[in-house]
């Protein structure tokens, strides 16, 4: 083995350690949740008899509309996505490049994000009441839209700024227009970052939980409502609650994965421009 | 700011202007008063998850299938977590929202939703417990229907305990920790005859710290958490030393030699180590925990963790061990967990049938059946085979109960003592000085 | 003009999502709204005094900043050495990659339940490992929980600021690279005089997010101590939950989230300078 090739798999050994000590929360609701509730009380340490039994629960035996709750949460995440990547692109383009709005874009975004989401609750709730759009789908597709707009503005701002005015000119050169210049030159070089953003409004919208609480009651209701169930009046149903929380990381974990070509093959500017 | 940014914000005030003037077409949320419908459709309700929950599920489900099929009622059941029950609606609320018929109130709530809910005018309190019907009244008028009631007990291990009586060459050893916990030589009592002395000194002596031979690792587990539920257990010591949030002239009392001694239960047990160093963030759950992993000996508790900590597939260590008793001095808080009609429900003749069900015996006896602890005496008795504990509930609250009263702060005022006092519990502040921020803030906010 | 066409979704979206909310709740605060006292009268600027003289308010405030510029730092630190660390071919990358993003991918309520599960002393895991090297140790203790609070911080949004300059990592002109290794600059040269200039924006942005997000830290804390013993844990956005949801005081809550902002707002420039250029020009 030749000292690069040594190199990488030290590399592996320090990310895997780290992957790992950052996971010991999953990690041990993974290993909970296949515990009987009397193993669990017997304490961390005690094996037991595996058991399902939170799965079945966590995917409706409890009395809970869980496929329902998964659904929804993909749905809002999904559709958050699509509109904060329709509205953020186009509008930090024009911002950081073409001059709309000036600095006052950001300085704005980034204002909203100071204040706590509590803010936002009674006058989303009645925004949304007034709309019609109390316990839907579409109605929390906006609100995670609004919670994340300005994080996708302030990233792309970021984004947009790495890249070198040059290329922009060349194609102008070539006589492209300003939509194809942010159409097929320019998205294609911010790939990385807009897959970046897309993980994280997935990621965020699909973790939602105070804008869940107050904008839906039972047709719109998202996992993360869903596994509060279990925090009850008698104590928290740990095995169940466990079992929830692994299972509501997969959906984010598939989308991550998806995206990760974008993130990971090396689809960089310089590649692009090579 | 440039002329873009101005031209931005006038964009951006036109369309407030339009969002301002969108016709209501969800709930109201300017009507004074709600409506009372056609007497029939869809009721909505929000309760809280757990047995109260899933007992109401029960009865619901047999109301849509019986009466309410009768009276074309159906009722359409909301679930949120523990906490985020009372968030939620005091957001509908605060935006005097029709979305909900049926809140989920308590006694420790209902003076401060007071102005969004319709007093009951129907309500027939005979079959109730006084105390939790009288917990949810508010300017004498009936604010809300009692669903469960609960209490605390002294849940403990009796298994240990009775050893410890039976064992008489153990009690001088006893008397020697009493004497250096609480200065004074003291014989050990059966559980029920503790005062808040007994309880201190069975702490040191079931801790290994002062007893290294003792089975339990600690002797108890304060719920110490800031939160205001914890306030509700610390006023069982206040009050079973004498103490209680006013005087008889309704002002705050809380700067009184009595919760000064109160405190120093708590802060005596846990800076001399009778308890986890993690009581201080310790609540419902952390105490079942702890009882049921064997390695504590007792604890103040909620009635209802009583079922779970005998179940052997849930508490296989302790399961057929623990017993009950009274809380030590002899006063236990109540609270009656309850169902009140939105002032701003558009359906409220429909959901006034509904209360009017839910009020009857045959309702709560399915209530108890599907596991809930009604707040009707009689109920209980006649069902004590379903939940062992159910006499005893009903002897407790008769005897033992005391309730705080119902004024439109209650429920911050548990939020600020806990907030001013869970600091002092675990001797991080002095406790005359807690005390003291405590007593300000309930006076201010009796008003 | 495309600059406004390109520009319109933004502002169709601004004008009926977020200027009526902000609207709206600015407004609240000045008045008398609560659920005990339904009616709403106009007090001017009654709920700013309260919240302002209100100590607790004050506590909240000095806890929130240097809890939040504690967290920030060492994670964007952290993340920033882990993004360099991971932007490499090395055997199982993609595995690990995503494995490391999952902290945030456990939604942040849910993630204090399994925390307060993984740290308790009968049954989590933590202390029963701790326990079997002979350390019994309480982890909640009044006089080391904000350094556990610190510690789970940085556990859970690491990963976040991590993702956020790796993919700046993956814009990086390879070239200007290879040409200072060609040169023979020296790892560390190239790292501070070639890669910290060009990735200064994108550091700043995932430094600047991660601010503002600490600034208004609730879940985690929130379910493990409720903001105690007494105040000591209590964040500004604790604060005000408890001040809407606890109190039913609304207006006072929406008060101090304006204030809040407000106190905050003049920072803010001084990051989007560094971020982005607001003219189009070249950087």
């Amino acid at each position: 083995m030749n000292s690069r090739k040594r190199r990488l798999w030290g590399t592996t050994v320090a990310v895997g350690l780290i992957a790992i000590v950052v996971n010991v929360p999953w990690f041990n609701a993974l290993f909970v949740s296949f515990k009987s509730d009397g193993d669990i009380s017997r304490g961390a340490t005690v094996v037991g008899t595996p058991t399902t039994s939170h799965y079945a629960n966590a995917l409706g035996a409890a009395g809970y509309d869980f496929p329902r709750f998964f659904l929804n949460s993909a749905l809002i995440a999904l559709g958050a996505v699509a509109l904060v990547l329709l509205i953020a692109i186009p509008s930090t383009y024009s911002a950081i490049r073409l001059g709309f709005g000036g600095r006052f874009i950001m300085n704005a975004s980034s204002g909203l994000r100071l204040l706590p989401a509590i803010f936002f609750a009674v006058p989303y709730f009645l925004l949304m009441s007034n709309l019609g759009l109390l316990d839907t789908v579409p109605g929390l597709i906006l609100a995670n839209t609004f919670l994340n707009l300005p994080l996708a503005i302030i990233l792309l701002s970021a984004g947009f700024r790495d890249v070198p005015v040059e290329v922009e000119e060349a194609a102008k050169v070539d006589g492209a227009s300003t939509y194809r210049i942010l159409g097929s030159v320019l998205m294609p070089i911010l790939a990385p970052s807009l897959v970046a953003v897309a993980v994280l409004v997935f990621i965020f919208s699909w973790n939602d939980y105070l804008f869940a609480l107050v904008l839906s009651s039972s047709n719109a209701t998202p996992i993360t409502l869903g596994a509060a169930n279990f925090v009850t009046s008698t104590g928290i149903r740990w095995g169940d609650i466990s079992a929830t929380a692994v299972l509501s990381t997969l959906p984010p974990v598939l989308f991550a994965i998806f995206a990760q070509r974008y993130l990971v093959s090396g689809l960089s500017a310089g590649a692009v421009k090579g | 700011m440039s002329v873009k940014a101005a031209r931005l914000v006038v964009a951006l005030a036109a369309g407030l202007a339009l969002v301002s003037c969108a016709p209501s077409t969800g709930s109201k949320t300017t009507g004074a008063g709600g409506d009372q419908g056609s007497g029939s459709g869809t009721v909505k309700m929000v309760l809280w998850p757990g047995p109260e929950g899933e007992a109401m599920g029960k009865v619901v489900e047999a109301y849509n299938a019986g009466q309410g099929a009768k009276d074309k009622i159906k009722v359409e059941m909301t679930l949120l977590s523990r906490q985020d029950t009372f968030s939620k609606e005091a957001t509908l609320m605060a935006a005097k929202s029709s979305q909900q018929d049926i809140y989920f109130v308590a006694s420790y709530n209902v003076g401060q939703y007071a102005n969004s809910l319709d007093p009951l005018t129907s309500v027939d309190a005979s079959n109730y417990f006084p105390v939790a019907v009288n917990g949810l009244k508010y300017q004498d008028k009936q604010y809300a229907l009692p669903l469960d009631v609960s209490n605390h007990f002294l849940l403990y291990r009796k298994d240990l305990l009775d050893a410890l009586l039976a064992a008489k060459s153990q009690w001088p050893a006893y008397a020697a920790v009493a004497s250096k916990a609480i200065g004074e030589k003291r014989d050990p009592k059966p559980a029920a005859e503790w005062d808040w002395n007994d309880y201190i000194a069975m702490a040191a002596w079931f801790s290994k710290s002062a007893n290294p031979s003792s089975p339990t690792q600690y002797g108890t587990i304060l719920q110490a958490k800031n939160l205001l539920y914890n306030t509700m257990i610390w006023d069982d010591v206040l009050w079973g030393q004498g103490g209680s949030w006013t005087t008889p002239e309704g002002k705050a009392n809380l700067d009184s030699p009595a919760a000064v001694k109160a405190v120093g239960v708590y802060s005596t047990i846990y800076k001399n180590g009778w308890t986890s160093k993690d009581s201080s963030q310790a609540e419902f759950p952390e105490t079942q925990a702890a009882l049921k992993a064997g390695k504590t000996a007792f604890a103040l508790q909620w009635s209802a963790g009583f079922a779970e900590l005998n179940d052997k597939t849930k508490s296989p260590l302790v399961a057929g061990k623990i017993a009950i008793a009274p809380v030590p001095g002899q006063k236990t808080h109540v609270h009656a967990l309850a169902v009140a009609l939105n002032k701003y429900s558009e359906n409220k003749g429909a959901a006034t049938k509904f209360l009017d069900y839910l009020a009857t015996p045959d309702a709560m006896t399915a209530y108890a059946k599907a596991g809930g602890i009604p707040a009707m005496p009689d109920v209980l008795k006649a069902n004590m085979s379903i939940n062992p504990a159910f006499g005893q509930i009903s002897e407790s609250i008769d005897k033992y109960g005391y309730s705080v009263p119902v004024f439109p702060n209650t429920f911050q005022a548990y939020s600020k003592i806990a907030e001013s006092l869970s600091g002092a519990w675990v001797g991080q502040q002095d406790a005359a000085t807690a005390l003291k921020t405590a007593n300000a803030s309930l006076q201010k906010l009796l008003g | 003009m495309p600059k406004w066409v390109l520009g319109s979704p933004l502002i169709l979206f601004a004008a009926i999502f977020v200027a009526y909310p902000v609207y709206q709740g600015i407004q609240t605060g000045f008045y008398g709204l609560s659920l005990q006292n339904p009616e709403t009268l106009f007090t001017g600027l009654d709920n700013f005094g309260t919240v302002l003289t209100d100590p607790g308010f004050l506590a909240a405030a000095k806890f929130t900043v240097l809890f939040a510029v504690a967290v920030t730092v060492v994670e964007t630190v952290l993340g920033f050495g882990l993004a360099l660390l991971v932007n490499r071919d090395f055997p199982g990358k993609k595995v690990f990659f995503t494995m490391l993003l999952v902290p945030i991918m456990v939604a942040p309520a849910l993630l204090g339940v399994m925390f307060r599960l993984l740290l308790n002393g009968d049954i989590g895991l933590v202390p029963a490992v701790l326990r079997t090297v002979g350390l019994d140790v309480s982890l909640f203790a009044p006089n080391t929980v904000v350094q556990l609070l610190v510690l789970l911080d940085i556990l859970q949004w690491t990963p976040f600021a991590f993702l956020i300059m790796y993919a700046g990592l993956q814009s990086f002109p390879t070239d200007v690279l290879e040409a200072a290794q060609v040169d023979g600059a020296g790892r560390l040269r190239i790292l501070r005089s070639i890669i910290a200039p060009i990735m200064k924006p994108i550091i700043f942005a995932a430094l600047f997010l991660r601010l503002i997000d600490a600034l208004r830290t609730f879940d985690v804390i929130y379910v493990l101590t409720a903001g105690g013993p007494g105040t000591k844990t209590t964040t500004m956005s604790i604060y005000i939950y408890k001040t809407a949801f606890e109190s039913g005081q609304f207006g006072l809550a929406a008060a101090a989230s304006t204030i809040v902002m407000l106190v905050l707002l003049p920072f803010v420039p001084l990051f989007v300078r560094r971020i982005a250029n607001p003219d189009g020009k070249a950087r």
